[in-house]
């Protein structure tokens, strides 16, 4: 056994300005993460676009624990954990399909789709029988949809899924609500191993905009900072959620306010244009006049879900270890765009982002280098400086939560505030 | 594809040729050089490699362990890890050649050795080959890893021009991994 595990009151100061490097690194931690954050969060599963058929399934991971989320054929979303009653192994390999049923490799043990055990092979050679209605695969016990987007939770007590959402449904809103016939994930997820800690992409995402014109300067033009830092807000609708956007200017031109014209797939593809415009004519409509000028960047749904709303993608970072995360990325396009722009629209997010992008690269790179600044012995008095703009975040009358420029690091504060809570919550029995 | 097409000896030279230049280029990070060998129309694509339920229909065909079934995306419907065109390609030419692109600060060292070189059809003077990868890669203070993976290209001769002056028109890279455990795949495969 190792050493036992730092107090979480030595890692997390009361207001969070220093996190200590065990924070990222301590496998004692990492164990009460899976007890106070994995075991009592909603986790994002996967989106219904994904299972539209009955016999429909898609893998998922909640923490380390393989999920099959799948299309009952009730027309009902079943989520049970992947691994037989009899000996544990995975009853579904492939990533996702259509299935009539899952089978056990070992001994043939057969579930339904819904996760309900269907037959033993070995039992007619035995004269006992089994009691197959209390043999089902482990369901998760909450599964909760909005928007399509399906999340689950182990915590049978969770508060209902909206709720932990709050406010954060109305920085969504301004996303979803913009397409009438709301957004679909396009194919697989890409699945991408790295060798950091699962909270730093999370803390990416959450708020911190900040590290774009230094770490991403090779790619990201100075004007694009610029819009930033005159336009750029952050918000906190709850700790340990975030969400950052640009709030354009009222008389900015269209095509610098409209989703889709970032980046270079729209740039490089003009027969695009006229459907961006059109979307965005309607968007004050949908979303009214505040959301319809927000141009958004990054947002962050505790503890692991974000959404890259600049280059529409959604990410979930799931945690392998203290020192492993199996980052997920999945492309994003309106459901109703013709095939050819769900197309272009998804190169803004494979060109820039998932282990191809050029962006992530930089990310990545940043990302494993400070899990191995977190590993490292005799610094432990030299905690990580999370106080800059202290106490700055305030109240705004167009924008729910508290609001801040996106230097002020209250998004990463707040949600390490919450880990500390439920890490200590965990600690305190 | 075609099984039985038979290339020249004097175009299968011509273009292994090609391929082991095309390769120098990469390694001696001589990006501005390997633009040049793309065509402006050219499409790269790296399609994702999934694990897809086995189809018990299929039982007993090479159809159902086939390569291609793993390739879901590769018609450009779902996912794919990469599809680009050559402004893409640029900007990640002139990327490598800033200093503060940081994941490549130091540099990458590279190996690519390519073979099984086949010249599976021809139209005129374009060129349908398909070739064997290893791509050896490791930075300073980074782990090394071995990159393997087919090309599928198509490959011109440029308008009027010699004998190994071709150029890139389309490359599909089908990367041989189970789950993407690499730095990047943002390489010029």
């Amino acid at each position: 056994m190792g050493a036992s595990p730092p107090r979480v009151a030595d890692v997390v100061n009361a207001d969070a300005t220093l996190i200590g490097r065990k924070a990222w690194s301590d496998p004692g931690l990492y164990e009460l993460e899976k007890k106070g954050i994995f075991g009592k969060s909603w986790l994002f599963l996967a989106h219904e676009t994904q299972i539209p058929n009955p016999g429909d399934f898609v893998q998922a991971y909640m923490c380390e624990t393989p999920i099959i989320v799948a299309r009952g054929r009730d027309g009902g979303i079943h989520a049970n954990v992947n691994s037989c009653v009899h000996r544990g192994l995975p009853v579904c390999r492939a990533d996702h399909g259509n299935a009539k049923s899952f089978v056990c490799p070992y001994h043939s043990w057969s579930y339904s789709v819904e996760g309900k055990l269907q037959s033993i092979p070995q039992e007619r050679h035995v004269e006992g029988r089994t009691d197959k209605s209390k043999l089902s695969l482990k369901a998760v016990p909450r599964v909760e949809t909005w928007h399509g987007m399906i999340f689950g939770s182990f915590d049978p007590e969770i508060e209902p899924l909206e709720q932990y959402l709050g406010d954060q449904r109305w920085y969504l809103d301004a996303f979803f609500e913009r397409f009438e016939n709301g957004i679909e994930f396009v194919g697989s997820p890409q699945r991408w191993v790295l060798n950091a800690n699962w909270k730093l992409p999370m803390e990416n995402q959450l708020g911190d905009v900040n590290h774009g014109p230094f770490l991403h300067a090779a790619v990201i033009p100075p004007e694009a900072n610029a819009e930033v830092f005159d336009h750029g807000y952050s918000c906190v609708a709850q700790p340990g959620h975030g969400a950052t956007f640009r709030l354009m200017p009222e008389d900015a031109p269209l095509e610098s306010v409209a989703w889709g014209f970032e980046g270079m797939a729209s740039l490089l593809s003009p027969e695009i244009h006229e459907y961006l415009r059109e979307l965005q004519m309607k968007a004050e409509e949908r979303v009214g006049p505040i959301r319809a000028r927000m141009k958004g960047l990054t947002y962050g749904v505790y503890p692991n879900l974000s959404f890259l709303w600049s280059n529409t993608a959604f990410k979930v970072s799931h945690p392998r270890g203290p020192g492993k995360v199996e980052y997920w990325s999945w492309s994003v396009v309106p459901s109703d765009a013709p095939e050819e722009y769900k197309r272009i629209l998804r190169g803004n997010h494979t060109a820039f982002f998932g282990p191809g992008g050029l962006l992530e690269q930089e990310d990545s790179e940043a990302w494993t280098q400070q899990y191995l600044g977190s590993a490292i012995d005799f610094a432990d008095d030299r905690p990580y400086f999370y106080g800059l703009g202290v106490g700055e975040e305030k109240p705004h009358p167009d924008l729910p939560g508290l609001v801040s420029v996106t230097a002020n690091e209250f998004y990463a504060r707040n949600f390490y505030l919450r880990w500390r809570d439920a890490l200590m919550a965990v600690e305190e029995g | 594809m075609s099984d039985d097409f038979r290339a020249s000896l004097e175009l299968q030279h011509e273009i292994e040729q090609w391929y082991y230049r095309e390769a120098r280029l990469l390694d001696g990070r001589e990006y501005q050089k390997w633009l040049a060998l793309c065509a402006p129309e050219i499409r790269y694509v790296v399609p994702g490699r999934g694990n897809p339920l086995v189809d018990n229909a299929l039982r007993g065909t090479e159809e159902m362990i086939s390569v291609e079934r793993e390739l879901e995306e590769r018609d450009g419907d779902r996912l794919p890890i990469r599809d680009e065109t050559l402004p893409y390609l640029m900007l990640r030419v002139e990327r490598a050649f800033k200093p503060n692109s940081w994941s490549e600060n130091p540099p990458a060292r590279t190996r690519r050795l390519v073979g099984n070189v086949e010249i599976t059809g021809t139209e005129g003077e374009t060129f349908s080959v398909v070739s064997a990868f290893h791509l050896h890669w490791t930075r300073p203070g980074s782990a090394t890893f071995l990159y393997a993976g087919q090309r599928r290209d198509v490959l011109a001769r440029a308008e009027g021009g010699s004998a190994g002056d071709l150029r890139i028109v389309r490359r599909e890279v089908i990367l041989d991994m189970a789950d993407i455990e690499y730095p990047t795949l943002g390489l010029f495969f």
